[in-house]
């Protein structure tokens, strides 16, 4: 039982990890062709993975449902959504439109999920001016460097910003192309070699915790 | 409570009106003052100018409803200039999410242009895997997509004729609003495949790219909505990114002045706690 | 005597008179066609000598034809056509220790284009004609064919430094079980301690939450290694731990992380199977949940740790708004912004991945740190270096720093 929960997946993962790394040094032919069934079969697991995901969504609101929660009317909503978009999905065979005319899964998908997204989304507009309120104070010299930064590129980024200030426009392009780019690539060095590590890691078997289970 | 900590301490509700009015009301009455045009967005332009008639464009709109309101307007000027220099349009989707509205976003500007589905652009629709799908047209376009959006075998079709693979691209554009996006893009089809790429992407995460593009990875950059502005001034047909830049202007103005009027009761409750400090001591 | 030297002055200023003589058109010398090295098939490279008659009114055709050398001299087909004063082989795209001929040769690779498909393993008959007005003088035709190789060799520079990050990584390991190496304070970790106590006092639930990626994302993986210390911490205090995930996998690996931290913990009865749901992987779907788990059950404690995108914000102000204790660890350099201002300790990039080994102190954790900080130190030494060595040869004009500097350069 030990080699299937243990030893078996890290002789899995040490194997396939050191095919692709070597697989992305080799050109030939024979090479990418692994690549393609290796993620063919990644979106396969994907898929059987989404079965382990919609069992759990199911089973949390079942239980819901049943013990009659505060807020069970909802895990009803839930279901009837879903098993709904399900059907209408099935039924149009997943397709939004048909010879131009929209079907009844493209009239869920345009009235109701479209606007959804768009309606969260629009919230960060408001979010972000409350979350500016309430941090965006010159507590310390650091601190000040940036709200000037911020407001140099806030008005940059409009027209009336740049009518107002005009030195506003390159100046933000500055800040975006010299200093924003540079820290990027130093932030994205770091964590690539953080990622890079951890595989290496992952790969010979010395990080195990997404295995789960304890330490031997 | 002094008036500096109710001010610093004010309802959120109220900060959401002021935004609110200050998106609806340049809509409802917009200004529309002169947008300067960056070379970060003139680099997509240039490019698609610059392409003889009859090249391969790809056009990966790569995001869904949620990012509409930035990434629709990039879509439809980008195509508008597309159709207009009679390239062939190959778009796609890699998100699921998003096939939909890349699908009506093709159609209405097609229409538009008069072109014809088939012979003068396609829709391949959406492939599950993301960068995979990527991976699977730098070998074989047609082992990804068998069919297009609507059901037609791609092969044999006027408008893929001579495209074997990504490699027959001429010009691919990503529409991203995060992963898989313009990274992806890059990473596993322009690095592997060598065609020449350019972005497109929310705002939020436009800084984020600017280092692909500073080394020349992506050969231009269109970011939010006012990249889509100016994307709409340069080809001469503004729409809703142009009409929308006056309420941004509008809610940027209004955060940077809520800002200062939070600094300056800030400043003023500090020194009123120093003065009451200074008597205490 | 007048005359005479006016004759005189004729000869002598004649040939500056006179339109210049071209040199005689000359055959491309030394010709070569290979296969393309380290690609996947389906290229040949033609290599030739330059010539003294190149310029930008001459011009070079690569001819070729399928299958051997053609009967018919007709049958060639020309595939290209260029002034003779380009494509070099120093300007290649190839890294220099794979570069085939003289830098200062013709170089031309012929690849699948209109017209012409280059498979592997069939011959090929190629040849190189040097035209000038209506002269064309046409090089003694090479067959060869393409093949697919097994090593791209322009790639070795990127293997090497893989491989010897790999190697400092391990030696770090090893140093880090032998002695004690010190690690900063996180202040981000430190409040973990807080958090999960506060949340105790109050009787109120742990909101974790990993990320929007999948488990092949290391942000994730370092995620879920701190959710093993924080559901050990929630468990030892007996608070009760929310999972909400966006990928079914990452909740079934997280289900296994928090069932053994619990179990670590002394109170496996304590665990519950639904601590760790699954929601939906739609972004915003995902986030109006947990958004309205947050406004129902009010956790005193929330942790971002992982990959997130716009709905960043969203979280957290709705978390801020609860009045509840918030840390962030995140890779997403575009989030970052939003999580500084809304939480009240934030990890940025790489100390989340260091985060796991400041929890644990372990010396593997904390090894892999160390050996991280020696690659950062490397390639900020490349930088220095290479910045004033390449100013250097800008400024002395000479180009001995080049191959050095090339030895870096499009690492990929």
């Amino acid at each position: 039982m030990i080699f299937l929960r243990r030893q078996l997946p890290l002789l899995i993962t040490m194997i396939t990890g050191l095919v692709m790394a070597a697989q992305y040094y080799v050109p030939h032919p024979a090479s990418e062709q692994l690549l393609t069934t290796v993620t063919k079969w990644l979106q396969i697991i994907g898929g059987f993975a989404l079965v382990l995901g919609i069992t759990s969504l199911f089973h949390v609101h079942a239980s819901k449902i049943r013990r009659k929660e505060a807020g069970w009317a909802y895990s009803l909503v839930l279901y009837v959504g879903m098993l709904g978009t399900i059907i209408v999905g099935l039924w149009n065979n997943g397709k939004e439109s048909l010879d131009g005319a929209l079907t009844s899964f493209g009239w869920v998908y345009s009235y109701t999920l479209v606007p959804l997204q768009g309606t969260m989304f629009a919230i960060l507009a408001f979010f972000i001016a409350s979350a500016a309120y309430r941090s965006f104070r010159a507590r310390s010299r650091e601190a000040a460097v940036l709200l000037v930064a911020a407001v140099v590129v806030m008005m940059g980024r409009v027209p009336l910003g740049e009518y107002i200030l005009p030195l506003s426009g390159d100046l933000s392009s500055w800040i975006l192309n010299v200093l924003n780019a540079s820290v990027r690539r130093a932030i994205l060095i770091g964590v690539s070699l953080g990622a890079v590590a951890l595989s290496f890691k992952i790969i010979f078997g010395v990080e195990r915790s997404y295995l789960g289970g304890g330490k031997e | 409570m002094t008036f500096a900590e109710r001010m610093l301490r004010i309802d959120r509700r109220i900060i959401f009106l002021v935004i609110g009015l200050c998106t609806l009301v340049p809509l409802l009455f917009p200004v529309g003052l002169p947008i300067k045009i960056s070379s970060e967005v003139r680099g997509v332009y240039d490019y698609i100018e610059g392409l003889p008639e009859g090249s391969v464009f790809l056009l990966s709109l790569d995001f869904d409803p949620a990012s509409k309101p930035e990434l629709y307007p990039q879509a439809i000027a980008i195509l508008r200039h597309a159709f207009k220099k009679n390239l062939r349009v190959v778009a796609m989707t890699l998100w699921v999410s998003g096939t939909g509205l890349a699908d009506q976003i093709l159609t209405q500007t097609a229409k538009e242009a008069g072109k014809e589905n088939g012979r003068d652009y396609v829709f391949l629709g959406w492939s599950p895997g993301g960068s995979a799908v990527i991976l699977n047209m730098g070998q074989d376009l047609y082992n990804a997509f068998p069919a297009d959006y609507g059901g037609k075998a791609t092969k044999g079709l006027p408008v893929l004729a001579g495209v074997q693979n990504l490699r027959d691209v001429t010009y691919a554009v990503s529409l991203g609003a995060g992963n898989p996006g313009v990274e992806a893009w890059y990473v596993f089809g322009k690095d592997k495949y060598k065609f020449e790429l350019g972005g497109g992407c929310t705002g939020v995460i436009a800084p984020g790219l600017y280092p692909l593009l500073r080394s020349g990875q992506i050969n231009g950059l269109i970011g939010g909505l006012r990249g889509a502005a100016e994307y709409e001034t340069l080809i001469g047909q503004k729409g809703k990114a142009v009409a929308g830049m006056d309420a941004q202007s509008a809610t940027h103005l209004a955060i940077i002045v809520l800002v200062a009027i939070c600094n300056i009761f800030y400043f003023s409750l500090r020194r009123q706690q120093r003065r009451q400090d200074g008597i205490g001591s | 005597m007048l005359h005479r030297l006016l004759i005189l002055a004729v000869v002598i200023c004649l040939p500056a008179l006179l339109p210049p003589m071209t040199a005689a058109q000359t055959m491309p010398q030394r010709l070569r066609v290979i296969d393309t090295p380290s690609d996947g098939g389906g290229s040949l490279t033609v290599l030739w000598a330059p010539s003294a008659t190149d310029s930008p009114t001459a011009q070079y055709q690569i001819l070729v034809h399928e299958g051997g050398l053609p009967q018919d001299p007709t049958a060639w087909k020309v595939v290209a056509e260029f002034p003779a004063n380009t494509r070099y082989v120093r300007e290649g795209k190839s890294a220099w220790w794979t570069r085939s001929g003289d830098p200062n040769d013709h170089l031309f690779l012929i690849k699948n284009g209109k017209g012409l498909e280059v498979k592997s393993g069939q011959l090929y008959a190629v040849t190189v004609a040097s035209v000038s007005g209506r002269e064309r003088l046409i090089a003694p035709p090479i067959v060869a064919s393409a093949e697919p190789n097994w090593m791209n060799w322009n790639q070795v520079n990127n293997l090497v430094l893989a491989l010897m990050f790999g190697m400092i990584v391990f030696y770090a390991i090893n140093l880090a079980k032998r002695k004690d190496i010190f690690l900063r304070r996180i202040p981000g970790l430190d409040a973990v301690d807080e958090a999960i106590g506060r949340a105790t006092e109050l009787g109120k639930p742990v909101l974790y939450m990993t990320g929007a990626h999948d488990m092949n994302d290391p942000s994730t993986i370092a995620a879920a290694v701190i959710l093993g210390r924080v559901a050990k911490k929630a468990a030892s205090y007996e608070t009760e731990l929310l999972v909400p995930h966006r990928e079914p996998i990452t909740m079934a690996v997280c289900q296994e992380i928090t069932k053994q931290a619990y179990m670590e913990a002394g109170k496996p009865d304590l665990f519950k199977d639904d601590a760790n749901f699954f929601i939906t992987s739609d972004q915003f779907s995902y986030t109006a949940a947990v958004d309205g788990i947050m406004l129902r059950r009010k956790p005193a404690a929330n942790f971002f740790m992982g990959s997130y995108f716009a709905e960043s914000l969203l979280l957290t102000e709705t978390g801020a708004s609860t009045g509840a204790i918030q840390i962030a660890g995140t890779d997403s350099d575009h989030q970052l912004p939003f999580f500084v201002t809304t939480c009240d300790y934030t990890l940025i990039g790489e100390e989340l991945y260091a985060a796991s080994a400041y929890l644990s102190k372990e010396p593997i954790q904390i090894g892999t740190l160390r050996g991280q900080d020696l690659g950062k130190a490397f390639i900020l030494s490349v930088i220095g270096i290479g910045t004033l060595l390449a100013t250097a040869a800008v400024l002395t004009g000479n180009g001995w720093a080049q191959p050095l500097l090339d030895l870096f350069k499009d690492l990929k």
